[in-house]
């Protein structure tokens, strides 16, 4: 085995010889992501796949004695030796025993600079290591690296144990209770580990404070959810175009126009009444309307020939007066149209709400939760609907005033967002018809309340019904079968709240509450089993769908889920293949992306940014990344893609930031790119460049830190003492570019060693600005994004650094994303004892072809989301 | 219009607050031990990270940018960061050369977590602190009280080990959650549906006692190492049952009303200014209503990051955090001079408001009658000693104010540290005399009228005061 893996050094080693000449430019990243692929230590070498192992390993001492210790002694210890002992690290005092002795950490760190042959520095040549002895020693510490992995793993005690994240505990009452609302806003956040993942056991808190909030939410949450009573009358309101337009014309005739004249060009292109059968317009920008009695809501009347002209960045502003409920959902029903088809033009509504709380202040903000396409032809307008909870959004306070001041009254606005050209042919939104109507109940009772108290034969007796409620309940509070004893606790509660309400259901509500802050709702729980296991012990079925739909979903398992789970399918092969697929394709899956992809890249940081003042801007560089991840998932794309790719994911705004032509409308689609784009992968993504840079200017230091710690999982040590702070006021230092006073800095004796290994990879991405726009020049001066790693490496920008990842660093990628994966699908942070099996995922991972959907299914497979 | 409290609710925020009402005044509880003095006795900690700016004597920014004043006890003179508090000069006092001895070579990033602990919370390793001063003194005062302390930070939340966002910690060491949004602070306080909170109250007992007996069951079924996890909840719960307890004797007395005319609930951090006063009023009116004598705020967080950053925006500057990097900038002395200052101004305003206000039980007005303390745990740049401490009031017991007290040997100048525009400040060898902040904070209890005489391991007083 040992020539065995000699072999393929020596291979890894041609490949470097031939990409030090001068190929490195001759060939495309694609090709270079071929390249690098081919030398892959993971690909060659089937037996760095950790087996099982029968016997315990023990230290192969003897290796170091006979070999390593020498070759250590003569190329290290001038540096790591009595007498200098850099980084405080010394050779010649490591335990060679890793199994257990004290210096594991320090040997990863051997290893880590020795693979990566950063180490010994390539100037010092008197002390240079034969390519064959570099070999040697990689191969022993990997061995024995690996070993000490193994033994520790089942030695040292792991926990996935740990309270839901405040986004997962939102996520979960969301689905358990069928509420599409944000609802556990009031938690305190949640603080990130050093991954940057937010649901990492060890750092999940619980406090009396917290858990009387998940109390108060719960129980909020469920009366939300049910009603009593009768169905509450609504408030209504009904706009027809047909109605205001008679109105208006019949006030003041003369104010009308003739939309054909082009004279009337700029009374067109605002918000208007238009006859189609006349031509005939009217100015109209909302006004105030009236609730109406006895209107019913769901109405599809006749298609008018008026209609509301909106152009772009028009809206109607309807004053509502004061008469919207304080709580339940305001559904806005518009039936809309487009004037023109052109494919590449988009239109949309958005809704506004607002109110002038004084003379000279007001507030208003946007409530739907996005943009609704409109999408229907203006001679067949569709309807299109808005659910705006009232109670989650700012209302005026001034609203049940007696007095008339200040302002009582408040506002909706409906906006067309479109990108509309300002052609001959404009496309316009046109509505006929406008109901708005709260508290508006699909049905009576709602569903939420029907899943909760459903119909039973049993209804009539509340011994029996409140078991079967409770029984149904719990099961999916817990995420596992009930037993009858605890169904009797419960209803011992329910006895006791009884008395106290007019209802069952208000009683029961009470009790369900309390369900919702028992510890087996908040956190993922993992029994202790009796039967004997070889190895680490397996997670129950049950637990098993809790943890697969907390990665999957940021939630709960479903019904379907939990009941393959205690029917014990879930985990054969073909079931949990096509569950997972079922789960990917559900729109929970969405939620995937989004949280994994805002916490491994540290997407929070983009947030405390303060130059972007393009709130459309900064928003789609905020989804880029994560529209990307999902493009790479869904089409399980290799994750070389996230280094490099031949397209990029974008939408209109971001599009145009990038000089990206013909892309239309706000929502993210693949689009292919010229290498002259300079886009491509996630490196290169505004977003990432625009929250690493200092506001104004890009930070080199900040890009190499994300991309040591994000990318490559290699993160830098913390700065040593004596750092000298650049000092600004010196003339000398004002005169240099950034690039000169970084090397400035660096060229100090206590910032080499640091900054030797973060500033040229931050240096790299020099091309692009604070901004995350791509730049050849820097105050008329040519930008040089050139610079050398600590290996002598020469990285030529952002293509001189994605050409070495993709033909150098593949391996150490692949590694870090299934690290980084794996780490939040398991909601613990991997220690020193996860390496095998993180080895070993990569290297099966590496084999099938590394797609993203890939790497999905292999860690739900693997022995490690398996075990406690 | 009607601006009492309670015309403003809505019942959306009323839900579940139930749990904790109760309320202050409560007469019979007062007249039950007449042996209590009526007069509150308070104390608020301001906590602002980053320190301040010390420039060198030699630098021309030494005269109006140093944070310190020059002088004497008496005849101490302050320079422009804190000359907006001149017109409190009688009420209060500054002090240099303190600091926790167990931190004072510890990175000033890691410092917000034992300020009011004295805690060796170290740079690395294992992390454990220790109760907070604040909570020394909510032990012994919190029962008098509806709430027995607030706990406010702009970030909110705890934060993480070295990197809090709360100043207060319980006696088992753990971080208390600070609230950081103004109308979740002012609901806590003065909104309730009381009417069936005692029915709510009983209820919420059977429901502990559920929760524990099924958390019990649940632990028997778990590791040895997630009991240890599990058990947090299980305290939390406990926790909750002691506020029951509390809470029960609370329960029929009315809410006080209070004058909301100074806040701005929906203030964010962004918006600095607004949010500091409302924050700060929010204090006020606590006090003033006798709902808490005890309160913490931590204005951001060490090393930067979220909101905290923001707050400099306030006097027009960038950055909180990179303002005390930049001091070797153009302007950089001034400008973090500028923002302490500002921190300063808020502080003031909110003493002086203490002040204007006679204290309810007619035992002078309530500035006297509270210690409102203001500092940060480092001072020049990182450096982890000579922390720069403000405490205002306290004359009605004990404090004698309108001096400038420096503690220590051979740091009169306060030059010791000063000027360090580097990161390694933090770690330079410092040979000046301090003395461990720990005494103040027995003497601050103390007078406080909690009957001790040693602090995070310090036993002793701090002569002089």
């Amino acid at each position: 085995m040992k020539i065995l893996t000699f072999n393929i050094l020596l291979v890894f080693i041609c490949f470097d010889t031939i990409l030090a000449a001068d190929e490195h430019t001759a060939i495309t990243l694609q090709q270079a992501k071929e390249v690098g692929r081919a030398k892959s230590r993971f690909l060659k070498a089937a037996d760095v796949e950790t087996k099982a192992i029968d016997a315990i390993p023990t230290a192969n001492v003897a290796y170091h004695a006979e070999s390593v210790a020498a070759i250590l002694n003569k190329s290290c210890l001038a540096c790591h030796g009595p007498e200098h002992s850099e980084g405080r690290l010394r050779v010649d005092e490591l335990n060679p025993d890793l199994l257990t002795g004290p210096d594991v950490e320090r040997w990863r760190e051997v290893y880590n600079v020795l693979s990566n042959s950063v180490m010994p520095p390539e100037d010092e040549s008197d002390y240079a290591l034969a390519d064959t002895d570099r070999g040697n020693i990689v191969d022993w510490l990997s061995d024995e690296l690996n070993k000490a992995s193994l033994v520790r793993r089942n030695t040292k005690e792991h926990s996935s144990f740990r309270r839901l994240t405040k986004y997962e505990y939102n996520y979960a009452l969301q689905d358990l209770l069928g509420l599409p609302y944000a609802l556990a806003n009031r938690l305190p956040p949640e603080t990130a580990s050093e991954d940057g993942f937010k649901n990492s056991s060890d750092l999940l808190q619980m406090s009396a404070m917290q858990f009387e909030t998940y109390r108060e939410i719960g129980l909020q949450a469920l009366k939300r959810a049910t009603v009593s009573g009768e169905r509450p009358e609504s408030v209504t309101y009904i706009i027809s175009t047909q109605e205001e337009m008679e109105k208006l014309t019949g006030k003041d005739p003369a104010k009308t126009f003739d939309t054909n004249d082009d004279s009337n060009s700029k009374q067109r292109n605002q918000q208007h009444l238009f006859n189609r059968e006349t031509s005939q317009g009217i100015q109209f920008s909302g006004g105030k309307a009236k609730p109406q009695p006895d209107a019913v809501v769901g109405q599809t009347p006749a298609v008018s020939p008026v209609v509301l002209v909106l152009p772009r960045n028009k809206e109607l502003k309807l004053d509502l007066d004061r008469f919207l409920p304080d709580e339940g959902i305001m559904r806005v029903r518009i039936r809309a149209g487009r004037s023109t088809m052109n494919p590449d033009e988009y239109a949309s509504l958005r809704l506004i709400f607002s109110a002038h709380t004084s003379n000279n202040a007001n507030f208003s903000q946007t409530i739907s939760e996005r943009d609704i396409p409109v999408t229907a032809s203006s001679d067949n307008p569709e309807f299109i609907h808005f659910d705006i909870p009232l109670s989650d959004i700012q209302r005026n306070p001034f609203r049940k005033l007696t007095t008339t001041f200040p302002r009582r009254d408040e506002f909706l606005h409906i906006r067309n967002v479109s990108n509309a050209g300002a052609g001959e042919e404009r496309l316009n939104v046109l509505i006929d018809y406008i109901e708005i109507s709260a508290p508006f109940y699909e049905q009576w009772p709602p569903k939420t309340h029907t899943d909760i108290f459903f119909a039973s034969n049993n209804k009539g007796d509340e011994e029996v019904y409140g078991r079967e409620v409770l029984n149904r309940f719990l099961r999916r509070v817990w995420r596992r079968p009930v037993t009858a004893d605890e169904v009797d606790q419960f209803m011992g509660l329910f006895a006791k709240y009884r008395p106290e309400f007019s209802t069952f259901e208000d009683a029961m509500l009470e009790v369900l509450a309390t369900a919702l802050a028992t510890p087996e709702f908040l956190y993922l729980t993992q029994r202790t089993t009796t039967e004997a296991t070889e190895g680490p012990a397996r997670i129950s079925d049950v637990e098993f769908a809790s943890r697969l739909s907390v990665f999957l979903w940021s939630s709960i398992p479903d019904d379907e889920l939990l009941q393959l789970a205690e029917q014990g399918t879930l985990r054969n092969p073909e079931v949990l293949v096509a569950q997972v697929e079922r789960m990917l394709a559900d729109p929970r899956s969405k939620r995937f992306p989004q949280n994994f992809v805002q916490q491994w890249l540290g997407m929070d940081g983009l947030d405390s940014v303060t130059h972007i003042t393009d709130e459309s801007l900064k928003e789609a560089m905020q989804q880029e990344p994560v529209a990307f991840f999902d493009e790479v998932l869904r089409h399980n794309h290799s994750i070389m893609d996230f280094i490099h790719s031949d397209y990029a994911v974008v939408n209109e705004r971001l599009a145009a930031h990038y000089g990206i032509r013909n892309v239309y409308g706000p929502q993210f689609r693949k689009v292919s790119i010229e290498p002259q784009t300079n886009r491509g992968g996630l490196l290169t993504g505004a977003a990432v460049l625009a929250m690493n840079s200092d506001g104004k200017d890009s930070h080199p230091l900040k890009r190499g830190v994300w991309m040591l710690e994000r990318i490559i999982h290699d993160p830098p040590p913390p700065p040593p003492p004596n750092v000298p702070e650049v000092d600004l006021t010196d003339p000398e230092i004002l005169k240099m570019t950034l690039k000169e006073r970084i090397a400035d800095h660096r060229n100090k004796a206590a910032c080499v060693s640091c900054h030797s290994r973060i500033d040229p990879w931050g240096i790299a991405f020099e091309n692009y600005d604070a901004m995350g726009k791509h730049r050849t020049h820097i105050n008329n001066k040519p930008v040089d994004a050139t610079s050398e790693l600590f290996n002598k490496q020469t990285l030529a920008g952002m293509d001189g650094l994605k050409r070495y990842l993709l033909t150098d660093r593949q391996d150490q990628f692949a590694r870090a994303m299934v690290h980084k994966m794996t780490a939040y699908a398991l909601g613990r942070p991997l220690a020193f004892g996860d390496r095998a099996d993180i080895d070993s995922l990569t290297g099966q991972f590496f084999r099938n072809g590394d797609g993203l959907g890939d790497l999905v299914h292999l860690i739900i497979n693997s022995d490690i989301f398996n075990s406690k | 219009m009607n601006n009492k409290s309670n015309s403003l609710n809505r019942r959306s925020f009323l839900h579940g607050t139930g749990l904790a009402l109760a309320l202050p005044w409560f007469e019979t509880f007062a007249s039950a031990r007449p042996e209590v003095d009526q007069t509150p006795k308070r104390f608020v900690s301001v906590y602002h990270p980053d320190g301040v700016g010390l420039p060198l004597k030699s630098d021309p920014a030494w005269k109006d940018w140093s944070w310190f004043p020059r002088g004497g006890e008496k005849d101490f003179e302050l320079t422009k960061v804190l000359d907006v508090l001149e017109p409190l000069r009688s009420d209060i006092t500054i002090y240099s050369g303190l600091s926790h001895p167990a931190s004072r070579q510890v990175h000033g990033h890691s410092n917000a977590d034992q300020y009011l602990t004295g805690a060796a919370t170290g740079g690395h390793g294992p992390y454990k602190n220790s109760i907070s001063l604040d909570q020394v003194y909510a032990e012994h005062a919190g029962d008098l009280t509806r709430h027995a302390s607030l706990v406010m930070s702009t970030n909110g939340g705890v934060g993480g080990p070295r990197g809090a966002q709360t100043q207060s910690f319980n006696r088992e060491g753990r971080p208390i959650p600070a609230m950081n949004k103004p109308k979740q602070i002012f609901d806590m306080l003065f909104v309730t549906s009381s009417k069936d909170a005692a029915a709510r109250l009983a209820r919420s007992k059977s429901a502990l006692d559920l929760l524990i007996e099924n958390t019990k069951s649940l632990g028997r079924q778990l590791s040895g190492h997630d009991q240890e996890t599990l058990k947090q909840y299980l305290d939390a719960v406990r926790d909750t049952e002691v506020k029951l307890a509390k809470a029960q004797r609370w329960i029929d007395t009315p809410i006080p009303e209070v004058d909301t005319r100074n806040l701005h609930l929906d203030a964010e951090p962004k918006e600095a200014r607004l949010y500091f006063q409302t924050m700060y009023e929010l204090i006020y009116l606590s006090f003033l209503s006798d709902s808490t004598r005890v309160a913490t705020f931590q204005l951001g967080r060490e090393n930067g990051e979220g909101p905290h950053d923001l707050l400099s925006q306030a006097v027009g500057l960038g950055g909180a955090h990179g303002l005390t990097h930049d001091v070797k900038s153009p302007n950089g002395w001034q400008n973090l001079g500028t923002y302490n200052r500002y921190q300063a101004e808020e502080f003031g305003r909110f003493a002086q408001r203490l002040k204007d206000t006679p204290e309810p039980t007619g035992k002078g007005n309530m500035l006297d009658n509270t210690l409102a303390m203001h500092g940060s745990a480092s001072s020049s740049f990182h450096l982890s000693r000579n922390y720069p401490i403000i405490t205002a009031g306290g004359a009605n017991f004990g404090f004698t104010n309108g001096r400038y007290l420096k503690f220590g040997k051979g740091n009169e100048d306060n030059q010791a540290g000063a000027g360090i525009v580097t990161d390694a400040g933090w770690q330079g060898k410092v040979d000046v005399e301090e003395l461990p902040l720990a005494k103040l904070f027995v003497t601050i209890l103390q007078r406080l009228g909690v009957e001790t005489d040693s602090f995070a391991g310090d036993t002793g007083t701090l002569s002089g005061i």
